[in-house]
């Protein structure tokens, strides 16, 4: 099996063609390198981390497109590396694992005070790009500022879902993938990939590790969707419903379905809207507010689960559902998508890394409700360590009182701290529930 | 299999073994051992497996140790039982009787023909009921394999240690007997029964290879560890009336994890132990008593639990407590429900059907052993027992069609063809007239594992 790592694009441009065109150049001059230091929480302690990413900019105000996994919540640092190599620092506009996106900002007094200048970049047409289309990633690989590299459009359509592709985040359940063999590395993350014209047509995000010249793209479509949004709100909603649908290949047959007609639920999750109106694996979703679906390979998914996505959360949705022999009408109403993945935090004095039960993460792991925290790490010799905690526990109630919110248990760790006593701590793992003193 | 035997017969050196008497007292003790064959066939294999036993009755009736036979078998794959007298080649036939839930024990009964040479082992118990003391000297009987006629040679050791697991438990210095075979002070006297996963292991590094990984090496053929008499003749009586063991008593309590000497501390139940309900099983004795999931155990009968080491242990003395009763008998339960005291009188119930007695049946062309869905798949797989249906994937053949179309062991098999599986009947005549039409390409199966679903397309041609 090939390992899929998250890389970054690298761009090659060399052509004597792309050298003279000016759009080119153009892009050339906004593309550039992100050092992030980030925050970690694991093993009971913070522990901060450096590392390099790329990105392009967008805007005359400053604004980066880069990848969700390089620049996310957990930086507490951002410096750009302009194309004329000064640095300037950025903060964070808003982040997307679900696209693998994120958008900075430079510092606009640094820069006015600065006087630094900058060009920025222009979006492309992704959906009339050709598979063996020349394209060329640009970016840091292994911190190396502004190299180019330069390959063909392998596959236009590539579907990739990985549930923690993104640092631990769910990605890809939302777009396909461009395919591309423009040598990608590591630091090529959120570089641009563009056509001859300097046309961004793609952010480079992931490559296989080991394989020669496999690398992935989120396409310009998407990002232009994602930036609009996370620009003018700061995060993206989306609404969910709970279905997991799968492509019906060749089981058309099997379903008395037409060729091209619907798509397989694979699976309801527990709880969710789809599961409380009555929906059961095996059914076929034949349309979404009377739009058909066609659902018959994987590469179809992205968009269908996109059309539910996409509705207001909170609003109602009409499926229509082949079982057996009978199609009926079922009426859903959206909640917001929650990532598996909750808020994180270290509650240093007991050496204990948290991170909030999720709605999701309770309904993957069949959990009564989202009460709790899950624990990501101990630090040794520590109270929580001590007392017998490890990763992969799940803590309900401390001092016989529910763990609601990242905030109870913060202010017990808080009295703690002021005044050091015995804590009890009640948790579950494998839903066995034990209990746990942290002392002094 | 990575086991390998380590240890030649070993002599005791020491003076009481050297006493004039040994022989004719081993000579005796030999008559209470035996080593027992039989064999256990699966869907695909047919596979011998010898286990130790000891002669308890006059009856024939012989004790093998829980580990005899993998608890994933049910009573009708065991067959061909056969009992050897140590040093002998040829074996007589022999009865499985079951396993018995309290001690572990499977109990197996021998041939009339060979009964007047075997002697119990009750015959040599002590006629005083002490344990055995720090230090003293004990020795027991170690069988060769089945290539060696059962040949018995002298294990021997002093004892190092006795500990509550929660059963009384003597640890020597050294193997002392095979697993499941007696053990014996230097007068002669039965004071124990050797446990098994007691063995020694050894870690051997390779002499040719410098790099090379290290072979932990156990010894699974004697043991260093055995339960003192007193907790074993007293049980010599619970021979089953049914392989499975039944009547079996239920509380319904699952899950339950001990709390630590901090925690019993904080909860001011100091000098004993208690234990946590994880979950109060649907429609159990104890959730129709009022037991409640988070209730901490603290007492049973009125009696705290005892402080065992390590806490974990304290876990084994609820599941005996509940196991040594019969269903139908009320057991008052003391629970800790936040700061309060709660005593619950709980009637015991009937053990709902196990996996061992649900019914099964193998389908050879799709590579399926189906069974039937049981209580204890609801309580596996955190459904609703009450009205779940499908049925259990209970073997998967490898590479068989089933295998390659995604179906893996314990897979929750709920639709067979479109169609909701009601019952395992219904699966099963689903099941065989698809096996039966050899015009048939492929079938559908829609399964859950974890919690999720998917069609698998099973291809028969």
């Amino acid at each position: 099996m090939l390992r899929f790592v998250l890389l970054g694009l690298a761009f090659g441009a060399v052509s004597a063609t792309a050298a003279m065109s000016k759009g080119f150049n153009q892009l050339f001059d906004a593309v550039v390198r992100i050092d992030v230091r980030e925050i970690a929480f694991e093993d009971g302690a913070k522990r901060f981390s450096a590392s390099i990413g790329s990105g392009v900019i967008l805007s005359a105000d400053g604004l980066i497109l880069t990848n969700a996994h390089v620049a996310s919540p957990r930086a507490v640092e951002l410096s750009v590396t302009l194309a004329s190599l000064e640095r300037v620092s950025a903060k964070l506009v808003g982040w997307d694992h679900w696209t693998d996106l994120a958008v900075l900002q430079l510092d606009q007094a640094e820069v006015k005070r600065r006087g630094l200048k900058f060009t920025h970049a222009e979006f492309g047409d992704s959906n009339r790009l050709y598979v063996g289309q020349t394209v060329y990633a640009v970016g840091t690989p292994f911190g190396l500022t502004r190299t180019a590299t330069r390959g063909i459009i392998s596959n236009n359509n590539r579907y990739f879902e990985d549930s923690n592709g993104v640092n631990g985040y769910e990605t890809g359940a939302f777009n396909t993938w461009l395919q591309t063999d423009a040598a990608i590395n590591p630091g090529n993350s959120g570089g641009p990939l563009v056509t001859e014209d300097g046309k961004v047509i793609g952010i480079s995000s992931r490559g296989y590790l080991g394989a020669n010249n496999l690398g992935f793209a989120i396409p310009a479509s998407t990002a232009i969707r994602v930036v609009q949004a996370l620009v003018r709100d700061g995060v993206i909603t989306r609404s969910y419903i709970g279905i997991v649908p799968s492509a019906l290949q060749d089981l058309e047959g099997f379903y008395a379905l037409a060729l091209n007609t619907g798509v397989l639920i694979s699976s309801v999750e527990r709880g969710s809207p789809a599961a409380k109106v009555g929906l059961r694996a095996g059914d076929i979703l034949l349309a979404i507010n009377g739009t058909k679906v066609d659902g018959r390979f994987p590469e179809q998914l992205p968009p269908i689960q996109n059309l539910i996505a996409s509705t207001p959360v909170g609003s109602t949705i009409t499926l229509t559902i082949k079982r057996g022999p009978l199609t009926s009408d079922y009426t859903v109403v959206t909640e917001k998508l929650e990532s598996r993945v909750g808020e994180e935090w270290v509650l240093e004095k007991w050496g204990l890394s948290v991170r909030k039960v999720s709605r999701t993460f309770a309904r993957v792991n069949q959990l009564d409700d989202s009460t709790g925290v899950f624990v990501i790490g101990v630090q040794p010799g520590f109270p929580a360590d001590v007392a017998g905690l490890s990763r992969g526990d799940i803590i309900t109630k401390i001092n016989q009182q529910p763990v609601g919110s990242l905030e109870m248990i913060k202010g017990i760790h808080a009295a703690y701290e002021a005044k050091p006593a015995p804590v009890l701590v009640e948790a579950q793992r494998n839903h066995q529930v034990s209990l746990y003193v942290l002392k002094p | 299999m990575n086991y390998r035997r380590l240890l030649l017969p070993f002599l005791l050196a020491c003076a009481a073994a050297r006493a004039a008497d040994l022989p004719t007292l081993w000579a005796e003790r030999l008559k209470s051992v035996v080593a027992v064959e039989f064999y256990t066939e699966t869907e695909t294999e047919r596979r011998p497996t010898i286990s130790y036993g000891t002669v308890i009755d006059r009856n024939g009736t012989i004790i093998l140790p829980s580990i005899a036979v993998n608890p994933r078998l049910t009573p009708d794959q065991l067959k061909e039982f056969r009992v050897y007298l140590p040093g002998s080649s040829t074996g007589v036939p022999a009865v499985y009787l079951g396993q018995d839930a309290l001690t572990g024990w499977h109990f197996v009964r021998a041939a009339e023909s060979i009964r007047s040479q075997l002697v119990p082992i009750t015959v040599f118990a002590a006629k005083s009921d002490a344990e055995p003391a720090m230090a003293e000297d004990v020795w027991g009987i170690g069988l060769r394999n089945k290539d060696e006629d059962f040949m018995p040679y002298l294990l021997g050791s002093r004892i190092a240690l006795v500990q509550s697991l929660p059963q009384r438990t003597a640890i020597a210095l050294q193997e002392v007997a095979g697993p499941g075979l007696p053990v014996f002070n230097r007068a002669g006297e039965f004071i124990g029964l050797a446990s098994s996963s007691f063995g020694q292991s050894f870690v051997q590094f390779s002499r040719m290879d410098r790099s090379g990984t290290p072979v932990i090496l156990v010894n699974v053929e004697e043991s260093s560890a055995f339960q003192v008499a007193a907790e074993v003749l007293p049980y010599l009586g619970r021979i089953p009336t049914n392989v499975f063991g039944r009547p079996l008593a239920w509380l319904g309590a699952d899950g339950l994890q001990p709390v630590d000497p901090d925690v019993a501390k904080f909860l001011h139940v100091e000098n004993q132990s208690a234990v946590v309900v994880s979950e109060v099983l649907e429609g159990s004795p104890a959730e129709k008593a009022g037991m409640k999931a988070r209730d901490i155990i603290v007492a049973i009968d009125g009696k705290p639990l005892p402080r065992l080491k390590p806490d974990r242990v304290v876990v084994g003395y609820v599941d005996r407590e509940v196991e040594r009763r019969t269903p139908g008998t009320p057991i008052v339960i003391t629970v800790l429900r936040g700061e309060q005291k709660q005593e619950l009188t709980v009637v015991l119930g009937d053990e709902p059907r196990l996996m061992s007695e649900a019914a099964r049946k193998y389908f050879d062309r799709i590579g399926l052993t189906a069974r039937e869905f049981v209580y204890g798949d609801a309580v596996g797989l955190r459904v609703k027992a009450k009205g779940a249906t499908g049925v259990i994937a209970h073997f998967v053949k490898p590479n068989g069609p089933a295998s390659v179309a995604g179906l893996h062991t314990d897979d929750w098999i709920k639709e067979i063809d479109g169609v909701e599986v009601t019952s395992f009947e219904a699966a099963a005549q689903k099941l065989g007239e698809i096996e039966a039409d050899l015009q048939r390409a492929e079938f559908v199966m829609l399964v859950s594992r974890g919690g999720e679903t998917a069609v698998l397309r099973v291809k028969l041609k």
